[in-house]
């Protein structure tokens, strides 16, 4: 059994833990031994985009915290997270490090704290597709299902050709977006700061995933980042429509379990936890 | 005046006006797509075109950490060639040494090739107010003169009109009484050839920007798509180059890989279709070119951003890779931005040039952190990181309301401690059920979305149930 220590993302902790969950199966089932570090808690990707780097170091501090002292993959559950802790870490911490008043020794000693770390982090779809063995041949696809890919996953990580390879190992046919390239609006907490240009560019998206249901019968929409499909199962649930929106991970666990036929009107949001009563 | 002018409007007005502008969207989503995989197919059709980045990335950078030592050089040539240079610092300074040179040699026309760094000192309305006439010469430039407007894109000024448009434009600005003019793209473009040979032929002077200064021999080069600069570099009586002061490049060894990449990276084609190589004014044995011939070396704030931080944009060559790819740029377009530069480049060089007061707004509200434009940009200027860092500077200068930069302080104190990242997950689970979501950084989200709820059980109380032994 392989070590594989689990980075759940406040996102998939807070707002759909059967993510999380669906990625523990996913994982075992392919010969991880998982752990959850649960002193975990953000990346921090929020407040450094955001421009609060000091706020964004304490949590990256805490993170390589948690997780160093162990060995073997840190599997993120999402691209975009995956990619802060690798590409962000190091500096951000180190030159942190020296504007609160630390000597450039302890700033290098973090900095390669973070590298070690970083080095271990790969997002789910990576993980399988470096650490499992390929099935001998490729199954008939049972669904096609719509792939976006996030832009830190595409542009940070160039994990470009992971989730497909994974989706189709699964049974499900990847159908990729027209304009995939495009973001879909996310953006962190620009889909809050300036939501309307947000809003318009989620409403881009679900043009080209009709355009793409139309064209290749789809079955859902899915991807490695749910900050992503909140923010566009929300916009869709807002305007009423009830495409299927299935986080990567829960994906794949149904394809383990031979359940994708079920997907109908599934959505990433839950609900089940109470009535949205802001509208 | 301003360094670098500013669109009065607010960003929320700009905004939603560009939102709303349904020509604009479908102009937009056209050009910036045509453009971009123009690009993609220019370098893919080029295997060797990638070791030339390479290559024009490091010569580029060099020329701009040297750039003091290559300014004499390209001066020295360029007077020896019996040119002027004049060194201006800020718009100002331009606006006065044309109309010096316009009273000299008494101007009344003036006719001018596409050129940024002239958007950038408001050349026309500086000319204009002094009583010259003075016409575009680029399509899209003399499309947005006659419409009193602003580039909505750096490489193609007018993406945001249309030919319907640009028809009754024509119609009400330039055509005769009774003149038929034709909504056929063609037809228009003749048209619009026909009306500036008359402008050609009666210019007293002509006036470029220039892509390239090279040093070694004091050389300006102009880059074109429609050859106009050919026209106006030597068909009047005197010639004035205006350019930023980043544009200069060492050698012609340098310059071969450097002029590739704006063909490439804007319009997808291995040179531009037309290259106008400016050494001198006519020489005597010569029967065409200016009598005589000005260069105007552009700081307006540039040297402020040497040897800083964001030196890397100074390397930008202006090919409008990087917003043919900007999510926000293809939603809002060029007038969004509120400045002559939009997309990610202008969400950076604006503040630099022209002040976080005035432009601060762009590295905030401009931006959704997607990094293709980083993947875009041909000159590897990291362009995310460039506004992450204005972001941060905006944060430290505190021009972020106080009620935001306390939320982050408290979401960072909370969240890098376990206890504090469970007590505030409970505490949103507890606002949800009290239906206290409208308050704090959540409520934009609900303008036009549901929003997710905090789970029951999140994904850690789950674990912890499941494994009760090893919980902490």
């Amino acid at each position: 059994m392989q070590p594989v220590y689990l980075f759940v993302t406040c996102m998939v902790d807070s707002f759909r833990p059967e993510g999380g969950i669906a990625a523990v199966r996913v994982l075992e089932r392919r010969g991880a031994a998982v752990d959850f570090p649960a002193d975990q808690t953000c990346c921090g990707q929020f407040s450094f985009n955001a421009g609060y780097h000091h706020e964004a170091a304490m949590l990256a501090r805490h993170f390589v915290q948690v997780f160093e002292g162990s060995d073997g993959p840190i599997v993120a559950l999402s691209g975009s997270c995956a990619a802060m802790v690798i590409h962000e870490y190091p500096s951000l911490i180190a030159d942190d490090v020296v504007s609160t008043g630390g000597t450039t020794l302890e700033a290098a000693n973090w900095k390669n704290r973070a590298v070690l770390v970083g080095n271990r982090v790969v997002e789910l779809s990576q993980w399988i597709m470096r650490f499992t063995e390929e099935p001998s041949e490729i199954p008939n696809p049972v669904i096609s299902s719509a792939l976006h890919q996030g832009c830190h996953m595409r542009h940070l990580l160039k994990a470009n050709v992971e989730p497909e390879a994974v989706l189709r190992q699964c049974g499900i046919n990847p159908v990729a977006l027209e304009d995939a390239d495009q973001c879909c609006g996310f953006g962190g907490t620009y889909s809050i700061t300036e939501w309307k240009v947000s809003t318009a560019l989620a409403d881009s998206k679900w043009d080209s995933v009709k355009q793409s249901a139309q064209d290749h019968q789809i079955a859902c929409l899915t991807s490695a980042d749910l900050g992503c499909l909140l923010h566009l199962d929300g916009r869709q649930s807002r305007l009423g429509e009830m495409f299927p929106v299935m986080y990567l991970a829960e994906l794949i666990d149904r394809a383990d379990q031979g359940t994708l036929m079920e997907i109908r009107g599934r959505s990433v949001k839950g609900g089940s936890h109470g009535r949205d009563t802001s509208r | 005046m301003e360094h670098l002018p500013q669109d009065p409007r607010p960003w929320p007005v700009r905004r939603d006006t560009a939102l709303q502008d349904t020509v604009l969207q479908t102009t937009l989503t056209h050009v910036t797509h045509r453009l971009n995989n123009a690009r993609i197919a220019a370098y893919r059709h080029y295997p060797s075109g990638e070791a030339a980045r390479i290559r024009a990335i490091a010569r580029k950078r060099e020329a701009i950490q040297d750039w003091s030592v290559l300014l004499d050089r390209a001066e020295e040539e360029i007077t020896a060639h019996g040119g002027h240079v004049k060194r201006a610092a800020t718009p100002e300074a331009v606006g006065a040494y044309v109309l010096e040179i316009a009273r000299q040699h008494s101007v009344k026309r003036v006719i001018k090739s596409k050129s940024m760094v002239t958007e950038e000192v408001q050349l026309n309305a500086q000319l204009e107010a002094a009583g010259l006439d003075v016409r575009e010469t680029d399509l899209g430039e003399y499309i947005i003169q006659l419409a009193h407007e602003k580039p909505s894109h750096i490489l193609a000024p007018a993406a945001h009109k249309n030919r319907q448009q640009i028809q009754r434009l024509f119609v009400d600005t330039v055509a005769d009484a009774g003149e038929e003019v034709s909504e056929d793209i063609q037809e228009l473009t003749r048209f619009a050839r026909n009306k500036l040979r008359q402008d050609f032929l009666s210019a007293d002077m002509g006036i470029t920007g220039g892509n390239f200064l090279v040093a070694e021999t004091g050389t300006v080069v102009v880059i074109t798509n429609e050859g106009n600069a050919d026209m106006v570099t030597t068909m009047p009586r005197v010639l004035v180059s205006i350019i930023g002061i980043e544009k200069i490049v060492q050698d012609w060894d340098a310059l071969e890989d450097i002029i590739q990449q704006p063909a490439l990276s804007g319009v997808g084609q291995r040179l531009s279709s037309y290259t106008t190589i400016i050494s001198g004014p006519r020489a005597r044995e010569s029967w065409e070119g200016p009598d005589e011939w000005h260069v105007v070396l552009l700081d307006n704030g540039r040297r402020k951003i040497h040897g800083g931080p964001y030196q890397d944009v100074l390397s930008c060559i202006r090919c409008g890779a990087c917003l043919n790819v900007c999510p926000v740029f293809q939603q809002v377009g060029g007038h969004g931005y509120g400045s002559v530069y939009s997309g990610p480049i202008g969400t950076v060089l604006s503040p630099l040039l022209g002040g976080m007061d005035a432009f601060g707004e762009l590295p905030s509200h401009l931006c959704t952190m997607c990094y293709a434009c980083q993947e875009a940009c041909p000159m590897d200027i990291p362009l995310p990181h460039e506004i992450i860092s204005l972001r941060e500077t905006a944060v430290s200068e505190r021009r972020e309301p106080a009620a935001v930069r306390t939320q982050y302080r408290l979401w960072g104190q909370a969240w890098s401690t376990a206890t504090g990242y469970r007590r505030s997950v409970t505490a949103a689970r507890l606002a949800q059920r009290l239906a206290i979501r409208r308050v704090g950084l959540a409520a934009g989200w609900l303008h036009t979305r549901t929003m997710p709820f905090v789970s029951s059980v999140t994904f850690l109380e789950d674990w912890a149930k499941k494994h009760r032994r090893g919980s902490s």
